[in-house]
């Protein structure tokens, strides 16, 4: 049964025991597990409110009460630290998600249904590529109003015809094969072909590949934040936390520093992450 | 990654269509920076007038004034296919109108703002093409040892780096704490540098004035450092790729044969073996690096079209973020263009068939 069918197909094509092999790997996986523990947990430890001003403002690394200091409004580092992690991490997640669901849903229907359905399909989609994506995210954020929503749509829609194509490549090249058309003849419908034929035959690679665009769309999250089109003040966000810093680059450099290293760190691992992944779901791909 | 080089371009012919789809990209182009200015949820005019959602502090009636003024000043108020054609009309002859702010003429504001942006991706791509070529041609002779490892492994950070945070540690690194860099702008102030063409270098030719130059490199070095570390990453393994394939190759035996020496050979044969790669690369990032360089002209106030495009969305400049958008888009287009031809100088095989 097809049902049964669809765990046990992608774990074949899955070699777990290639995951984190060699330092690289392992330590990233360490690092973007510790960031997901972060933000998951460390408000609940934290016990500072992230958006609370005080008086005592620009306090040093390692002030009473404060370990990590105070920013401009004497909010505590250590607190938005910890809070900012959150919008970086749930933007990235989101648009994900939602460019998999379109891109792999718009590519398995263009692959199946091919003719005229196909053609329309992937020439929006080319469109989409026409444009650079950074700028089809910013203006799809501004045209709508900055904040989380919008930028987890921008993102996810940008991101989406890149895995449209891939979709549809391996989609066209299963519906050609003898289990497809046996199913067309014991009556199938097509929506139950796709979902329960096709999907699983192509879950390897496309998981793979929708790994690999999961760093891309980190990259994204944090730089939108950063020029102020994602999560709003005052709920604390690295990328927005290091445009308000650049105010006090040489006074308190650290204001800066901290938050920018960390989104360095995250997007850094999740592309090391996101290579093993794919190196373990998807064999071919590796070089 | 597909680098197989467009099957259409194989005759003259063939750049001459090439040349003749770009109005029609340009169109389609134009069409989208229209629609997603007018069509998607919210008119532009209510959440400009409502503001970003930064600081929206403006009572009902001020919203309603600025989203009638606002709708005056785009034409909101006519049918949708009047805008468009007018939208069309204004594209073409390059009127692009005012902006709200200050009143200045978009198409004069992204005649100063593109040359800068150009400078600055130009810049970056040759910083990253210098930077892949040594890493790719280093870690191809010493392959397999702790070089050529910790190579590859920065060109798998390369699908994605956050550019900001890149930009603002080199501020503090090189700027801040070294000081050996300015980290602002394009070209001191004290300079009294009077634009003639926008482009920094040409203008330093045109009108004598050789002492610009340098300031200019040094304001240029960590923005487009920044922005060449990504594609870096990519040319690295190409050129890796490439320098291990030629040096199996027959015709470099023959080449080692003649008593040609290491240096020779990697010049007339790999490297020329490899541009074709490289350019293909260059082309399918450039769109990466559009989108990098508007992230990255913020970090450095540097005044390219990308600062211009998110000054204009912070004020809530409509004409400005429309303006720096198509300009935008357009770049990418003719960049895509002349990448395509490229590929027919580069490589004879295209050009015959």
């Amino acid at each position: 049964m097809s049902e049964t069918a669809t765990p046990s197909r992608l774990r074949a094509s899955f070699r777990a025991r290639r995951l984190g092999r060699g330092p690289l790997a392992a330590g990233s996986w360490v690092v973007v597990a510790l960031f997901v523990i972060v933000a998951a947990f460390g408000p609940l430890v934290v016990g500072a409110d992230p958006a609370r001003g005080t008086n005592d403002t620009l306090l040093p690394l390692g002030a009473p009460g404060h370990l990590l200091g105070t920013d401009d409004l004497g909010r505590d580092e250590l607190a938005r630290m910890v809070h900012g992690a959150r919008p970086l991490l749930m933007v990235a997640f989101l648009s994900t998600t939602l460019a998999a669901a379109l891109g792999i849903g718009i590519g398995l229907v263009a692959g199946y249904a091919g003719r005229w359905i196909e053609w329309g399909l992937m020439r929006f989609m080319d469109l989409a590529l026409a444009f650079p994506s950074m700028l089809l995210i910013i203006l799809i954020v501004s045209a709508w109003r900055p904040g989380v929503g919008s930028l987890v749509v921008g993102i996810g829609v940008a991101l989406a015809p890149g895995l449209a194509r891939l979709a549809r490549a391996l989609a066209a090249r299963e519906a050609r094969r003898d289990y497809v058309l046996a199913a067309k003849l014991g009556g199938t419908r097509s929506p139950r072909i796709l979902v329960q034929e096709i999907l699983p035959n192509i879950a390897g690679p496309m998981l793979a590949q929708v790994v690999m665009t999961l760093s891309v769309a980190a990259g994204f999250a944090a730089g939108l934040s950063y020029l102020g089109l994602g999560i709003q003040p005052p709920t604390p966000d690295w990328g927005y936390m290091v445009q308000a810093g650049q105010e006090f680059l040489y006074s308190a450099p650290r204001l800066v520093v901290m938050p920018a290293a960390a989104t360095l760190v995250f997007v850094v691992a999740c592309n090391f992450v996101g290579d093993d992944l794919r190196d373990a779901l998807d064999p071919r791909s590796s070089r | 990654m597909n680098l197989a080089v467009p099957g259409s371009l194989r005759t003259p012919w063939m750049i001459v269509k090439r040349l003749a789809a770009v109005p029609l990209v340009m169109l389609a182009l134009a069409t989208m920076v229209f629609i997603a200015m007018r069509m998607l949820p919210g008119s532009p005019a209510t959440s400009l007038a409502v503001g970003g959602g930064a600081a929206s502090q403006s009572t009902a009636e001020e919203i309603a004034e600025n989203e009638a003024r606002i709708n005056e000043a785009l034409g909101l108020n006519e049918s949708l296919a009047d805008q468009y054609t007018t939208f069309l009309h204004d594209v073409a002859t390059l009127d692009l109108g005012r902006s709200f702010y200050g009143g200045n003429d978009i198409t004069k504001l992204l005649g100063e703002a593109l040359p800068a942006t150009i400078e600055l991706t130009i810049a970056a791509m040759l910083i990253a093409v210098l930077i892949g070529m040594v890493t790719g041609v280093v870690a191809a002779l010493r392959k397999d040892t702790w070089i050529d490892t910790t190579t590859r492994a920065i060109g798998t950070v390369s699908f994605s780096l956050p550019w900001f945070a890149l930009g603002v540690l080199s501020i503090v690194i090189f700027g801040v704490w070294l000081r050996w860099l300015p980290v602002i702008g394009r070209i001191p102030n004290a300079l009294d540098y009077h634009p003639f063409t926008n482009f920094v270098l040409l203008d330093a030719i045109l009108q004598d004035r050789p002492e610009l130059i340098w300031p200019w490199i040094k304001h240029l070095i960590l923005p487009a450092t920044t922005l060449a570390l990504s594609m870096a990453g990519f040319i690295t393994r190409i050129v890796r790729a490439s320098v291990l394939e030629v040096l199996s190759d027959d015709f470099v035996r023959t080449a080692r044969m003649k008593g040609l020496s290491g240096g020779a050979i990697l010049r007339r044969h790999v490297l020329r073996n490899s541009s074709l790669p490289i350019v293909t690369v260059l082309g399918l990032q450039f769109g990466s690096l559009l989108g990098g360089s508007v992230i990255t002209e913020t970090v450095f106030s540097y005044p390219g079209v990308g600062n211009l495009l998110i000054n204009g969305i912070m004020q809530r400049d409509y004409p400005i973020v429309q303006g720096a958008a198509l300009a935008i888009a357009l770049l990418f287009t003719l960049v895509n263009v002349v990448v395509d031809l490229l590929y027919l100088a580069l490589d004879p095989r295209l050009r015959k068939a």
